[in-house]
């Protein structure tokens, strides 16, 4: 029964709909006079309702952009650091090996890190420095092309950089660039390194940092004065992602009850904390769209009902020629619907074409096609619950009242 | 004169009629509400942030640090702090020996209490005790000081209410030993956690022999060029120093240029958005004032006060949208805890953003009511009088 009942209501709708579409194609031409009867207001309110899902699209595509970005993100690629502090807190060279032997593990790579200035204190570079082991740019998220890994792998002072700082300083392939480390002190007590640029790569971690640069290890770890044999932490590629957790549990155990006690991550789990923090702003980015939508609801509406009050006497003469009040409804609707769908797309498209460029600021933004949709599916809703009003107050129009030249109550 | 008095009697005519004309006036006023409300509570943040940062910021006060480095990337080897001790401008104590203060920080993981969402604190190694100085920022609340040579902390008073296990009494792992939370201190509205330990039992358990950085207290602010003078003399120290605010500002212009940057963008764009509406809305008042305006100028009024008229009527509404704004933006954010990025605390309605929010507004009106001002003056007097 319940089933030849919905069946019933969904005829129904389907009906309905088709004879707003019929209704749509055919009275094109009036919606089309009705929108152009005021360029001037239809075009403001169009402009409105574009700057308001502009500024939805980029909101929303910010959270759901970093929500993907976490997604995204290896979790098969794992960070084993020293268990006392995650910042800054150096584990030996030698449990590498120890590493190397936990079932699962495909590659281990020793990485650096350190901080560094070019010419002027304000230019940061964060410095990666990695072993050029076999393999090791696996356990990255790098891409890096063939000859530049193997000249990398050539000499000691090389330095790959990240296409962002190339462009940045103009960089090219065999310039010797001078770099300062504050923080690391060179054997002859000086803070001034030099590396020879070899290539460059991109990143697709979002949170891997904008402008970074990586150099050999071994050439690094020798020629500094203090921590020497000492790493930030071991980058580890496991050979079955389905195993990764395993993994990284096996090697925090292998160390358990010693000296240097590990926490291993996975890119994914570290990447969730940092953007965490952008779902303190969830409340923040609700409410300004709230409040967006309902100035644009308000104004939107008093502007409509507004204009259906200056077309009485049209719409009287429209019913006197027979149509009836439901249509007289829907045109209304119809007209409001034109206007809000060409706002909402244009507003979006708009942030589509400008989040590119926030994304220099605030990084992992992005417009997946979820939020296209969800702007497409507000701006219907809202350019419905804002015609509603003129639109029931034009289909109660009594035409004997109206044509009389009195104002609809 | 004579525009002067025909503006004010144009002015308290379109006044008058506000009442006929609610929906268009609540438009404008609700459009720059909400935009003022938005950019005054998002501005709020940064200016939040940067108060409580400057908070307790004294300008007798200096911190020293690796030349070019901020922060934990900072290092002073043990074996320099007496020379650092030793250098001019720097006020001696009571028992006679320079007011120097080493830190040694360590950034620690915890949990926090009601989500259970892992968060960052440092834990502040001290070589002075934190409440030797009687004009002191810190003021103990519960329990006592740590004793030196002990693994004993105290933690600020946020710690205690955001995250878990700073109850007094309960033991915290710190680098591989156990800490007791012997007691709790206040520091003004400083929302953020930070715990202070002694220096030397810090470093020893971290196996580390340099502290981070220091701070002095000067013998007065003018102090500040000759210690600089002679820190730059002293090549083998590799050391810069800076006045408190200049270093603690450092610290947060990222978060601050970007909070900022965030407040003025969503603002810019709301502020648009608000000026449409503004501009639909007088357009909408005009029209439907044209047979009024077409009869006051064939009785003699000039397009001139017409227009001026138009864009005062527009600024004026503008005005209670900026109050409103600000004044929701004032009892529902001011003084809210937050913390993005780890970094908690209080949003700050200073007058100041107020000021910006007004000013915001009386642009989005003056602006809006452009257009429409310059129809209404070009009304003309014939078609008025026809229109029906």
């Amino acid at each position: 029964m319940t089933a030849g009942v919905s069946f019933v209501s969904v005829l129904r709708c389907a009906e309905a709909i088709a004879e707003a579409c019929a209704l749509g194609m055919k009275y094109l031409p009036l919606i089309w006079s009705g929108l152009w009867r005021k360029p001037g207001r239809t075009i403001l309110i169009f402009l409105q309702v574009a700057v308001a899902f502009a500024l939805f699209g980029v909101l929303q595509g910010l959270k759901t952009g970093t929500a993907r970005a976490v997604a995204d993100a290896r979790a098969d690629l794992l960070i084993v650091h020293s268990r006392l502090s995650s910042l800054a807190q150096p584990l030996p060279l030698g449990l590498l090996e120890q590493v190397r032997t936990v079932p699962g593990v495909k590659v281990a790579v020793p990485v650096e890190l350190t901080g560094g200035t070019y010419q002027k204190p304000d230019q940061g570079i964060g410095i990666v420095a990695v072993s050029p082991d076999e393999d090791w740019q696996s356990a990255f998220t790098y891409t890096i092309a063939a000859e530049y890994l193997a000249a990398f792998r050539e000499s000691r002072t090389a330095m790959l950089v990240k296409d962002s700082v190339a462009e940045k300083y103009g960089w090219k392939i065999g310039d010797h660039i001078p770099l300062q480390f504050p923080a690391v002190v060179q054997r002859n007590g000086s803070n001034d390194w030099a590396f020879d640029v070899v290539g460059t790569f991109t990143d697709s971690d979002v949170g891997g940092g904008r402008y970074i640069v990586i150099v050999n290890y071994p050439y690094f770890d020798e020629a500094r004065a203090a921590k020497k044999g000492t790493v930030n932490h071991f980058n580890v590629a496991v050979s079955d992602p389905q195993l990764a957790v395993q993994v990284a549990d096996a090697i925090d155990a292998r160390f358990v009850n010693s000296s240097h006690e590990t926490k291993t991550e996975s890119l994914r789990e570290l990447n969730q904390q940092s953007i965490q923090a952008i779902g303190d702003f969830d409340f923040l980015i609700r409410a300004v769209v709230g409040s967006v939508l309902v100035a644009l609801l308000f104004a939107t509406t008093t502007m409509m009902v507004q204009s259906m009050h200056e077309r009485i006497p049209e719409l009287a003469v429209v019913k006197t020629l027979g149509f009836t009040d439901r249509a007289v409804f829907l045109l209304i609707l119809a007209e409001a619907l034109a206007v809000f769908v060409a706002g909402a797309v244009c507003g979006l498209l708009l942030a589509t074409l400008v989040l590119p460029l926030a994304a220099r600021f605030v990084p992992g933004l992005s417009m997946p096609g979820i939020v296209l949709a969800l702007g497409l599916a507000l701006g219907i809703f809202v350019a419905l619950v804002s015609a509603s009003i003129p639109a029931a107050l034009a289909a109660r129009l009594r035409v004997a009242t109206a044509l009389a030249g009195h104002r609809a109550a | 004169m004579n525009f002067f008095r025909q503006f004010t009697a144009l002015l308290s005519m379109s006044l008058s009629g506000v009442r006929q004309r609610v929906g268009s006036v609540l438009t404008i006023i609700i459009g720059v509400t909400s935009a003022v409300a938005v950019l005054v509570s998002m501005l709020a943040m940064g200016s939040g942030a940067r108060r409580q940062v400057l908070a307790g910021v004294r300008e007798d006060r200096v911190v020293v640090n690796t030349h070019g480095a901020s922060g934990i990337q900072s290092t002073i080897p043990r074996d320099q702090a007496d020379a650092v001790r030793d250098l001019p401008g720097i006020k001696k104590g009571a028992d006679g020996k320079p007011v120097v203060d080493f830190q040694s920080i360590v950034i620690i993981e915890a949990r926090r209490r009601i989500t259970a969402r892992r968060t960052f604190f440092p834990v502040i190694g001290v070589t002075r005790p934190p409440f030797a100085d009687a004009q002191s920022e810190l003021h103990l609340t519960e329990g006592r000081a740590f004793r030196p040579g002990l693994h004993e902390i105290i933690a600020s008073t946020p710690c205690d209410r955001q995250l878990s296990g700073f109850a007094i009494g309960d033991k915290r792992p710190i680098g591989g030993a156990d800490w007791t939370v012997v007691g709790h201190y206040d520091e003004g509205d400083v929302q953020q956690c930070v715990v202070l330990a002694d220096a030397e039992i810090l470093m020893s358990t971290y196996n580390n022999n340099s502290y981070t950085q220091a701070t002095a207290t000067l013998e007065s602010p003018a102090d500040y060029a000759v210690l600089q003078r002679a820190l730059e003399q002293n090549p083998t120290l590799h050391l810069e120093v800076r006045h408190e605010a200049e270093a603690r500002e450092e610290g947060i212009k990222g978060l601050h240029n970007l909070l900022n940057f965030a407040a003025y963008f969503v603002g810019s764009i709301m502020a648009i958005g608000a000026t449409l509406g503004a501009v639909n809305s007088l357009y909408s008042i005009v029209d439907a004032r044209r047979r009024e305006i077409g009869t006051l100028r064939a009785i003699g009024f000039g397009s001139a006060p017409v227009a001026a008229s138009i864009l005062c009527e527009s600024i004026l509404l503008a005005l209670p949208g900026a109050l409103l704004g600000v004044l929701l933006a004032w009892a529902l954010f001011h003084r809210m805890a937050v913390s993005p990025f780890g970094f908690s605390f209080l949003l700050d309605v200073t007058p100041r953003l107020a000021v910006i929010g007004v000013v915001w507004a009386l642009a989005m009106g003056l602006i809006g009511g452009l257009l429409p001002a310059l129809r209404a003056a070009r009304v003309p007097v014939t078609t008025a009088l026809r229109a029906t």
